[in-house]
């Protein structure tokens, strides 16, 4: 008993122990993400709505980016749910109420990559906010509908689990405004809701398309005889089957609407054996079929979003494949022009503002367009950074470049910074299709090779982004090639000659694809049962290589040894060789006794570059219905695996990385978010460095020139975290202290690598740019409720510059400019002078850091060092520009010095202008100003009111020569160093001009008003 | 037997601690916080508040003065390069001068942001007798601010301006809001970060730093219900 007692005050006085510092999601906080994006390619676009009556608030759902707001109709976008799931299937405004939004999370648009949802969010705030309210095991839902008469009433489709039997599925209904969802029209564990319609002039009326599915990895099923289309009187109490005029059941996906304004006249495409448009005009009660075109009625599973326009019941809308219209009811249907620019196939989501029914909204595979004239032509929306990569590569350039290939939107590649930040523009587009691995050839700057779907691979020559096809095909002997979705390609990292591809072989060559070499027998278990693809589809034969299975679905050859090469199948295997690819041993039973289930995909393989026997590898079984996160490590080649674990995790696993300097440093993506260890895998922690909660990360570079850590995500672009070395020398002993100022490498003097216009971006999607120059930084184990300054002294002792800190938990960034404090300048004119913001940069050598908090101090050496990268600009340039700068300096303080003795002897005329009484005072005095504001307007722009008035005095002459010195990094040219000197002469012109002027006034001017103050002047002297 | 139910009640003692810490509301998070910043009595005192400050940019600083009186106004001027600029809100008008510009006279402010600025005529602030303001606060649960754990509430005022408030859940200070403004069609968010907080000798505890977005700002002075003259706020120039 004792020993249970014991035991449980343990248990209480655990809790009062003093913790350990756990390194933390917030720990390296400050190290922020920059979202390259780009707009210019965006991603899968799921749903849009607007609030009916500002025209102008827009929320757009995408399939892997969350949900983005707009409150001036497109022209600029917010993210507003990354904390929460990213895949969005459904939205829906309460137009009584619109600061009342749902947002149905798990996108419905059924394809091989579809990602998958926790149920559905309310936000009370117009989307400041978010709860999640109910639905969290449906994974999918398709559509909400508010009842606009009672908006406490809201039905949801919900199609539910793709990989799984669930009980999650069907028609969802709340009567309390959103709060609770009961589940109102359930059939069976196969077949969920994929449309619903209300007829909201009775909203009892409630329509349910239900729909029969199920993917494998290996194929996919649309349809079956539980697949049909209801009605329901009595707002979903009971429903009855709709078939009168429909064909033949099985049925498969069904796309229904109503005319809003007319509501018995309805339409739906019904996935069948003929998968056709049907028409109503009584409520569904009987159907006519319509002849179609391909656009209207293709890929039914894929393509569910039918409109008729909120006015006119005979304007009908197919987003489909193309975007086509009708006029007469969906009797016929006409596509829309290019003349607005090419419009991105595979469209999801319609939005017309039904105020202004010209005015659309189309959501695309490709991002946003609108349309100003009823969906006949469309622009596209390029401030959408939604695209959804599947990799990234990066070069040794300088600035390295960025490779990836995404989603419906082909291969792209672009530098890591350009002048002016990396925008929209600075992407080239470099190979088509969908795109996925994109390998920059290491050996060879201008070479890269990419591929489209199902293993169309090219070399491109990034000189002309010309392409060659370098396929490998099948020998004599081989089957005929599978190729996964998602080809490998990878480039050696041992050897940078090497590049692999893989369809159930693996591939080599040496020479850039022009010869291949095959180094592997079938490495998959080649199960006949999953290769049926041309099967695929269910009711509409749907076999894009999605399906293809029994591939080989990634590699990699060991840092430390080329002969050493890892393969890893769709269907479980995980192959290994130690001797460049004869003998080849699978070790899938070895990680299966790990605990990681037969048959996985092997994600990722990250062979360390410490240790050649060991390695990581991530597994998804998602396709079998488990969204587990597994990733394991193996030190014996394979032999033994151990499964690493955490209670962080969420989503299944994408890909591994181990940092390169750091071996107890690794990342890990997975379809929920991204994660990262500095103990070797023990514990984990969210990375949330400005990267959503739950963002899809699906590759992870690290750039070894730059140290940055680069994140292909799937629906949030490329995100880049510059220099990830505070992250790799963060130690357990460092976090328990409570401030650490970290000692700095030795910092090249600059005013950053670029320049550029300096004209803003006009729209479109700017990443922006690393740091220009390197920040000072410092660890604080709590946020301070004092002061936290950071002071700068040069090795004379002198204070160089004082710089308020930051004062975040964890990691803070300071960033010193490496110039002195600005010169205190002339004051007055009518002119702004800049040179009071600008200063000279120091010069080499040895500075002190003092980083005070409270009242506390820290202090650590800081060693700037010639930019020796700049090759125009010599350390004796330097000292020639630091000379010039500071002689400028001088000048302005001594100009300034100059005004301020101008300024008291107008302030003490003005103080005594008035009070004084004798005539020949004031006269005295008003002279005196007049003299001394002529000097004045020699020395600073005092005439003209306007920024764009040109007017140039002593002030504004220094000012040009200073700011042009001290802004640039290379010697000051012969004139620049010419004009210092007639500055000179000016300045001290003018100071004997003043002395001369106070000479014959100062003292007579005080002097007369002390005796016309005392009343003991009888006659005023001459004042001239 | 005994001793173990005692032990068993303790941890559900410590469960239902946990609870109430869950079920906090805004109310006793605003008068924690209220606590800290030197308490209610002191703060109900306060009718003005009279500051210097500087904003540092590049290494220069910029002197700013800022006056707020409730219910009557608030004017803020920095100068720089000898050059005075200053906006100046009423409870009836506003006035913007920026000479940096080549501005020449006060320009007033349009009607909307006046009235969508009366909020901030407050020397207390909106969480000192925030009933009384006619603010509606709804406690948010917990989110983190720069790594630290806060409680966050969401603020509605009169005018119907919303502000989302983070209180450090460790010492109740006020360290961040955000502020979203419409106006003229337009809807933007500020930020401000807030930090140094400092006990004044009339018992309030006053952010001595502060940063919304424009630059750094370190408070010098704080002169609490220093008498300000009638014609203060009219736009002079």
């Amino acid at each position: 008993m004792k020993k249970t007692i014991s035991f449980f005050i343990a248990i209480l006085l655990a809790g009062n122990l003093p913790a350990q510092t756990k390194v933390n999601s917030y720990t390296f906080g400050a190290l922020e993400a920059r979202w390259l994006g780009p707009g210019t390619m965006s991603g899968r676009i799921t749903a849009i709505t607007g609030v009916v009556n500002d025209n102008k608030t827009l929320y757009v759902g995408t399939a892997g980016g969350g949900i983005w707001k707009s409150t001036n109709a497109g022209a600029s976008f917010k993210p507003i749910f990354d904390k929460y799931c990213m895949s969005i299937g459904a939205l829906a405004i309460d137009q009584t109420k619109p600061e009342v939004i749902f947002a149905g999370t798990g996108e419905s648009n059924m394809r091989n990559t579809v990602s998958i949802g926790d149920g559905m969010y309310k936000s009370t705030d117009a989307g400041d906010n978010w709860v999640k309210v109910g639905m969290d095991s449906t994974e999918h839902i398709a559509k909400i509908i508010i009842d606009p008469k009672n908006p406490g009433t809201i039905y949801a489709a919900a199609p539910g689990p793709l990989w799984r039997d669930s009980k999650h599925r069907g028609v969802y209904k709340s009567t309390d405004g959103g709060d609770t969802w009961t589940n109102i029209f359930y059939i069976n564990e196969k077949t969920g809701c994929a449309d619903i319609a209300v007829d909201l002039t009775d909203p009892n009326i409630v329509y349910a398309t239900m729909w029969e599915f199920r993917r494998l990895p290996y194929t996919f099923n649309s349809g079956g005889k539980n697949s049909g289309m209801y009605k329901s009187l009595d707002g979903g109490k009971t429903w009855r089957e709709l078939k009168n005029g429909l064909p033949e059941k099985p049925f498969g996906r069904i796309a229904l609407t109503l005319a809003p304004g007319s509501p018995k006249n309805m339409i739906a495409i019904v996935e069948s054996k003929e998968t056709g448009l049907y028409i109503s005009s009584d409520g569904g009660e009987t159907w006519k079929s319509q002849s179609a075109t391909t656009n209207v009625v293709s890929r039914p599973f894929y393509f569910s979003c039918l409109v008729i326009d909120p006015k006119e019941p005979k304007r009908v809308y197919r987003p489909g494949f193309g975007f086509s219209y009708s006029d007469d009811g969906g009797y016929s249907f006409t596509d829309a022009s290019y003349d607005g620019g090419w419009v991105h196939s595979d469209h999801h989501a319609l939005w017309i503002n039904p105020n202004y029914t010209n005015q659309m909204y189309l959501g695309t595979d490709g991002g946003v367009y609108f349309s100003l004239d009823r969906g006949v032509t469309w622009m596209f929306v390029y401030n959408l950074p939604v695209g959804q990569f599947y990799h990234v590569a990066c070069d040794n350039n300088t600035p390295y470049r960025m490779y990836g290939g995404l989603q419906d939107n082909g291969s792209w590649v672009a530098p890591s910074a350009a002048p002016g930040g990396v925008t929209n523009s600075s992407w080239q587009d470099m190979f088509g299709g969908d795109g996925f691995w994109v390998q920059p050839d290491l050996t060879d700057n201008n070479i890269a090779y990419a591929e489209s779907q199902g293993g169309n691979m090219g070399r491109i020559d990034l000189t002309t982004f010309k392409s060659t096809d370098i396929t490998p095909k099948a020998g004599k002997n081989d089957e005929k090639l599978r190729w996964n979705w998602n080809t490998p390609i990878v480039t050696g990292q041992a050897n940078h000659h090497n590049l692999y591809t893989a369809a159930q072989y693996l591939y080599k060559t040496t020479d850039q694809g022009r010869n291949w070499q095959k180094i592997s027998p079938d490495l998959t278990t080649n199960d006949k049962k999953k290769q049926q693809q041309e099967e695929s589809g269910g009711l509409s034969e749907d076999n894009t290589s999605a399906e293809n299975h029994c591939t080989i679905f990634t590699v990699a050859e060991s840092p430390l040894d080329e002969n050493l090469i890892w393969a890893g199948t769709d269907d479980g295997n995980l192959q290994v060789v130690t001797d460049g690819g004869k003998s080849w041993n699978n070790v899938s039973k070895n990680y299966e006794a790990a605990g990681i289930p037969a048959q996985t995909w092997v994600s990722s393989i990250e062979p360390s570059k410490f240790d050649r026997n060991t390695v990581y590898a991530t597994f998804d079984n998602h396709m079998y219905g488990d969204m587990n996160t597994y990733l394991a490590k193996s030190t014996d080649l394979g032999k033994s695996w151990t499964r690493l674990k955490s209670d962080e995790f969420t989503g299944f696993a994408h890909k591994i990385k181990e940092d390169p300097i750091n071996k107890n440093l690794l990342f890990l993506g997975t379809e929920r978010g991204m994660f990262a260890s500095i103990d070797g895998g023990n514990s984990w922690f969210r990375m949330k460095n400005h990267i959503p909660d739950y963002c899809m990360v699906r590759d992870i570079a690290i750039q070894p020139q730059t140290n940055d850590l680069v994140i292909a995500t799937h629906g949030r672009g490329i995100m880049v975290i510059n220099d990830i070395s505070p992250i790799r020398s963060l130690s357990k002993e460092v976090v328990n202290n409570e401030v650490v100022l970290f000692d700095s490498k030795p910092l090249p003097i600059t005013t950053g690598k670029y320049g550029g216009g300096g004209s803003p971006v006009s729209g479109g999607w700017s990443g922006g740019n690393p740091d220009d120059i390197q920040p000072i930084e410092y660890y604080m184990k709590d946020r301070p409720t004092k002061d936290v300054k950071m002071e700068i002294y040069d090795a004379a002792g002198k204070l160089v510059q004082s710089i308020p800190g930051s004062k975040r938990k964890g990691i803070n960034k300071v960033y010193w400019n490496q110039r002195m404090t600005p010169p205190k300048t002339a004051s007055g004119g009518t002119k702004m002078d800049i040179s009071g913001f600008v200063a000279p940069l120091v010069m080499p050598g040895t500075y002190t850091v003092k980083l005070l908090v409270g009242d506390k101090v820290y202090i650590n050496k800081l060693v700037l060092v010639h930019d020796n990268d700049n090759k125009l600009f010599s350390e004796d340039d330097r000292k020639t520009q630091y000379t010039a700068a500071l002689q400028l300096y001088h000048l302005h303080e001594e100009l300034a010095a100059l005004v301020d003795k101008i300024n008291a002897e107008q302030r003490m005329i003005k103080d005594n202008q008035d009070s004084v009484k004798r005539p020949q005072t004031k006269k005295l005095l008003k002279d005196y100003n007049v003299k001394l504001e002529e000097l004045r307007n020699t020395l600073l722009a005092s005439k003209h009111k306007s920024i764009f008035a040109d007017e140039k005095k002593l002030r504004e002459n220094i000012t040009d020569d200073y700011v042009a010195i001290c802004s640039q990094e290379c010697k000051p040219t012969n004139l620049q160093l010419d004009i210092i000197q007639i500055l000179n002469d000016d300045i001290k012109k003018a100071e004997q001009a003043y002395d001369k002027l106070y000479a014959d006034y100062g003292d007579k001017t005080k002097q007369t008003v002390k005796e016309d103050k005392s009343k003991k002047v009888t006659e005023p002297r001459n004042s001239n | 037997m005994k001793q173990l139910k005692i032990s068993i009640l303790a941890i559900a003692m410590l469960f239902v601690g946990a609870i109430t810490t869950i079920a906090q509301t805004a109310d006793e998070i605003v008068q924690k916080h209220v606590t800290a910043m030197g308490g209610m009595d002191a703060w109900k005192k306060v009718n003005s508040l009279t500051m210097t400050a500087v904003m540092s940019a590049n290494g220069a600083e910029i002197p700013i003065n800022m006056t707020i009186v409730t219910g009557k106004g608030l004017k803020v001027d920095y100068t720089f390069s000898g050059m005075t600029g200053w906006s100046i809100i009423t409870d009836k008008e506003g006035w913007v001068f920026t000479p940096f510009a080549g501005q020449t006279k006060p320009e007033a402010m349009p009607e909307e942001s006046v009235k969508q600025s009366q909020d901030q005529l407050d020397a207390q602030g909106p969480l000192i007798d925030y009933q009384a303001k006619g603010i509606k606060l709804t406690f948010l649960g917990k989110d983190e601010v720069e790594g630290s754990e806060c409680f966050k509430l969401k603020a509605v005022y009169k005018s119907g301006k919303e502000e989302t408030i983070y209180i450090d859940a460790t010492n109740y200070y006020h360290i961040r809001s955000v502020t979203k403004i419409k106006a003229e069609g337009k809807e933007m968010e500020v930020t401000s970060n807030m930090g140094n907080f400092q006990k004044l000798p009339e018992g309030i505890v006053y952010p001595m730093s502060m940063d919304n977005g424009n630059g750094p700002m370190t408070i010098k002075t704080v002169v609490v219900n220093k008498q300000i003259p009638e014609d203060f706020f009219k736009p002079k120039m």
